[in-house]
């Protein structure tokens, strides 16, 4: 069956104007139709067919690749193995269904070599072995016990690549009619060339108008479907699409959370020292306000500025100072940018990060508190300077106050109503609930306030004796007390994890007057060859104590240093099957956000495999026009040479053509009846009959009648030439 | 070769036969030369002829024209559905006399036969006429009887009835060299029709103007017309292409080339040449192809005829010229 002319190109067109391809969409269809206009063909065999099949179903399974990583397939699939929650299930889904509309989308491009191969083919359709295997295997069998092939054999692909053109054009990203009626248009104009002729137009156009109208409201009803659907509760929907990542402006804790708190094993970052010592700490964020489980950052909450990148080079400065040590940081950005769609994320820092280097990110931002955000690809991976000493942190600032009533995470039965607000410094303050347990501590410990030296020897070594570290909390018998979970820690259980120290630790600093703060992050300890790796249960939190005396901001760590067996002895005894296929997952996100030029590697492998390819169909297959191999014949046949032909290319070019289906006897006839030639007729009669002699008996023609053939030639030429003169002398 | 042996006196002669039994016919068959022409091609290529048409276009007419012209013997058989094969090949009658049996020769021993409105017979006695017309000779109780030499059918039948008739099986419409119709003629050979049977038929006052032996020298005549391997490749060609020809089940079979091939020849000797040339070809191409044809069913419905499918294959393979 083919298609009416320009049908294809009609639809392709439409396509193009649907995805938004429309330039390159011209050129195909032009390249497609073009072929009605020339006769160059080529001969191709059923080999070659399943070599341009072989060629479209690479381009397939590429774009397959591309679409899914370029959606953040990987990522997100990962996720949804390692921790299969509503949230990664819904974001897979997402990936899928973005994965399977750009495919659809380019399946015209990738099909596009297979429809212009039957189209500049010699032969009408294509072979049906080269698409189905099953087929292949089947007819070849047959073809070895020699039972008969069924006689149709071949499919003209024009049809289903105009469905594959309208198909791919309903993944259209404009909203509107556009699509509905064009789609009806082209279906119409399909149909209209392959209509029965057994009902009358009317009865056609009106089956295929009712058609029309059940497939317009169906389709508006499925769009009011899905509104009301999407309305249905936004909040509800909201819950699936939660952020990951630490928040730079608050910390949940799980300080008062009962139960045990289990980290997985996974590689999250990768850290390789180039220079100096490696960092211990990897800090994310710092907050300054606690209430009951939650840090907050306070007033830098917002603070958010941008960091400006050196010119030409992908290096940014956090804050001027000498650097003396060096490492390459390769961390995931986990979050998403709800302005951007583009990865976003906490760079985790050594203390005292001044310059970053080679770091590919679009933007980068920073607050007053250190925390860098960056907005770029899934995985960066960047050179991180840093030394001793200054810190990007906002300094101490003695004359900062801050107002607070309402301390966050304040349970609502604990009324706060009618309570004066504590007046202090952000980096001072401390929750008064928390104050109980805080005084009794240090009056047990006979602490002097503003002593920070004293005061940090006396905290580690206090929370090192007196305190164990675990996960596993215990249900604290609060009662019938007035304890906070934080208090409870200090003064009953003494068991917790590091969040309970580095709060406690931080509180009891600032109930001493010295300016602390509360560091999350990761420590870095566990070496695997060159590199350390640091997992999701290297998560770490600690302290900021303000050195008065340099005017620095130092790390301060009292959780016990048994956190880390602790932690790792909760490890997977599948933890190396479990490196591995992190580290699988590792080199694919390298490869998968532009970290590594596999990706360019494998674009450059494509060009010489598709040439070659190409090259084995079209370069060794002779290119052949639909008359040179009839001339061929032609040469064969007796008579060939006669010099009647000189006189038919005369008429010819009078106007005078014969069609190729056309006998000499009939197109003689027609030519007599011009009057220019009409006064040759005699002589031509005679040259016919001779020349039909000459071609078609096969006694031919003597040597005394073929010389008088080629006589009468002669003169028949010269009067035909006299002819135009004879007329423009008239005139 | 025979066609060397023959000489141009001999196609001569031939000729004048051709233009003696045309000239005849043409007295009662008025504005019907084509016709006459395609079935005089026929009868001197040695093929059968099926006449399809509406009636009173004077098909019978055509057959008993012919069959007056030579002097030759005519049957007539009247297809009906009740007709038994018997009845036209003949029966072994038991004699009291000496016993025995004695075969009866039926209708089918002739050497024009007329089977009108072949299509309302059962296809059993349709399938008796396929030996004769195939072989030249019948089989009745396991012996073999011959034909004369000369053994011309002609078989009618009517589009537009379908009521009570049953189309001829694939197998016997290949048996037939050509088919073809009449038309109906213009309004003044109309008129013309009339005056000449206002008074009496003119058929009665047909005269035999050609003997058997005569027919026969055409037929010998016509195998002698030579044909270029050209040609012959042109024939398959065209025959060929009908195989892959879109809406076509099945295509022409070889007996289609070669009846193809004698009719041409037959033409040529006609038009007074001793060679086959293309137009001849072309001129017999619709008759002896298109009802070998099977159509596909959608195209059938679609409208596409077999005699549509040769006339684009016509246009479609190039001409040798």
């Amino acid at each position: 069956m083919r298609t009416p002319p320009f049908l294809v190109g009609a639809a392709l067109v439409f396509w193009g104007w649907q995805t938004d391809f429309l330039p390159l969409s011209i050129v195909m269809a032009a390249v497609l139709e073009a072929s009605r206009m020339t006769r160059a063909r080529w001969e191709f065999s059923d080999e070659d067919f399943s070599r341009i099949w072989t060629i479209c179903t690479l381009l397939f399974l590429g774009i397959a690749v591309y679409a899914f990583t370029d959606n953040g397939g990987p990522a997100r699939f990962g996720s949804f193995f390692q921790n299969p929650s509503p949230a990664t299930q819904s974001s897979a889904g997402a990936v899928t269904s973005r994965t399977a509309s750009t495919m659809l989308r380019w399946l015209p491009m990738v099909l596009f070599l297979f429809i212009a191969a039957q189209a500049y083919s010699t032969r009408e359709d294509i072979p049906l072995s080269t698409i189905s295997l099953i087929l292949r295997r089947r007819w070849k069998r047959a073809a070895k016990e020699g039972v008969p092939l069924p006689g149709i054999r071949g499919v003209n692909v024009a049809f289903p690549y105009f469905a594959v053109c309208l198909f791919a054009a309903s993944v259209h990203p404009a909203d509107g009619q556009g699509y509905f009626w064009g789609f009806c248009a082209l279906v119409t104009w399909a149909l209209w060339s392959n209509r029965t002729r057994r009902f009358g137009v009317f009865v056609w156009a009106a089956v295929l108008g009712v058609a029309f109208v059940g497939g317009f409201f169906g389709q508006y009803g499925v769009g009011r479907l899905q509104n009301y659907i999407q309305n249905l509760d936004p909040r509800w929907f909201e819950r699936f699409a939660r952020n990951q990542g630490t928040d730079p402006s608050h910390s949940r804790t799980q300080i008062g959370r009962l139960g045990q708190i289990k980290q997985s094993g996974k590689i999250v970052i990768r850290v390789e020292p180039k220079e100096g010592v490696p960092p211990d700490y990897l800090r994310e964020a710092s907050y300054r306000i606690y209430g009951e489980r939650y840090w907050r950052a306070g007033p830098s909450r917002e603070s958010f500025q941008v960091v400006p990148q050196e010119t030409n080079n992908l290096a940014f400065i956090l804050i001027g100072k000498t650097n003396f040590s060096s490492a390459q940081i390769t961390c995931y950005l986990e979050g998403f940018s709800r302005e951007s769609g583009v990865p976003l994320g906490l760079l985790p820092l050594p203390s005292g990060s001044g310059r970053l280097e080679e770091l590919p990110v679009f933007v980068l931002r920073m607050n007053n508190l250190g925390a860098v955000l960056a907005e770029g690809p899934g995985l960066v991976t960047f050179k991180a300077q840093f030394g001793p000493g200054l810190t990007a942190d906002s300094a101490f600032d003695p004359s900062e106050t801050i107002s607070i009533t309402n301390f966050p995470g304040r349970r609502a039965r604990q009324n706060t109503q009618g309570r004066p607000p504590v007046v202090a410094n952000p980096d001072l303050i401390v929750d008064p609930a928390e104050r109980p347990a805080l005084s009794q501590v240090i009056s047990n410990l006979n602490l002097a306030p503003g002593n920070r030296v004293a005061a940090l020897r006396t905290l580690k070594s206090f929370f090192e004796t007196n305190f164990t570290y675990s996960t596993w909390l215990e249900t604290p018998n609060l009662l019938n007390t007035n304890l906070t979970p934080l208090g409870a820690f200090l003064t009953r259980t003494r068991r917790g994890h590091c969040e309970y120290f580095a709060t406690a630790t931080v509180l009891l600093l600032r109930e001493l007057g010295i300016p602390a703060r509360y560091a999350v992050g990761y420590a870095v300890h566990e070496k695997s060859g060159r590199e350390y790796v640091v997992r999701l249960r290297d998560a770490h939190a600690w302290c900021l104590v303000w050195n008065e005396r340099l005017n620095i901001w130092q790390d301060f760590d009292t959780t016990p240093a048994s956190w880390i067996e602790e932690e790792s002895r909760n490890g997977s005894p599948f933890q190396k099957l479990s490196d591995l296929w992190t580290w699988a997952g590792f080199q694919f996100a390298k490869f998968r956000w532009g970290q590594s030029n596999f990706r360019q590697y494998m674009l450059l492998a494509l060009i010489p495999a598709t040439l070659l390819l190409g090259y084995q169909i079209f370069a060794r297959r002779k290119r052949k026009r639909n008359r040179s191999t009839e001339s061929e014949l032609e040469r064969i046949w007796p008579g060939i040479d006669s010099e009647f032909y000189k006189i038919e290319q005369k008429l010819a070019a009078r106007g005078i053509g014969r069609r190729t289906n056309e006998p000499l006897m009939n197109w003689f006839e027609r030519a007599v009846s011009d009057p220019d030639v009409a006064t040759a007729a005699k002589s031509l009669r005679e040259i016919l009959r001779l020349h039909y002699q000459y071609r078609f008996d096969p006694n031919g023609l003597d040597a005394a009648e073929r010389e008088r053939l080629r006589f009468a030639v002669e003169n028949c030429l010269k009067e035909l030439n006299r002819q135009p003169t004879k007329q423009a002398a008239q005139r | 070769m025979s066609s060397t042996a023959i000489n141009s006196n001999q196609l001569q002669v031939a000729r004048e036969v051709y233009k003696r039994i045309t000239a005849n016919v043409s007295k009662v068959m008025q504005g019907q030369a084509e016709a006459t022409r395609t079935l005089m091609a026929a009868l001197a290529s040695g093929g059968h002829v099926l006449l399809e048409d509406f009636p009173g276009t004077g098909k019978t007419t055509l057959a008993k024209a012919l069959a007056r012209s030579l002097d030759a013997t005519f049957k007539r058989v009247q297809f009906t559905p009740d007709l038994l094969p018997s009845d036209i090949l003949g029966v072994s009658v038991y004699s009291q006399r000496d016993q025995q049996f004695h075969f009866h020769q039926g209708p089918v021993f002739t050497n024009v036969l007329l089977a009108d409105e072949i299509n309302r017979a059962s296809p059993r006695t349709q399938s008796a006429l396929l030996e004769a017309m195939g072989e030249s000779q019948v089989s009745v109780d396991g012996e073999r009887h011959f034909l004369s030499e000369f053994f011309f059918v002609i078989a009618t039948e009517n589009p537009v009835e379908f009521r009570g008739t049953y189309p001829l099986p694939e197998a016997q419409m290949d048996r037939f060299a050509m088919q073809f119709t009449l038309g109906y003629v213009q309004p003044s050979e109309e008129v013309a029709i009339l005056t000449a049977q206002q008074h009496n038929h003119p058929l009665d006052a047909l005269q035999p103007c050609a003997t058997v032996s005569d027919v026969l020298t055409l037929k010998h005549a016509v195998e002698s017309v030579r044909i270029s391997d050209e040609l012959k490749r042109y024939i398959v060609d065209l025959v060929a292409a009908t195989r892959s020809a879109n809406g076509v089940q099945l295509g022409a079979s070889p007996r289609a080339s070669l009846a193809l091939m004698k009719a041409a020849q037959a033409l040529a000797l006609f038009d007074g040449q001793e060679f086959v040339t293309p137009e001849q070809i072309q001129e017999l191409a619709v008759p002896v192809i298109a009802h070998r044809l099977v159509m596909q069913p959608q195209a059938k419905f679609s409208g596409v005829t077999a005699r549509n499918v040769v006339e684009e294959v016509l246009k479609k393979v190039k001409v040798p010229a």
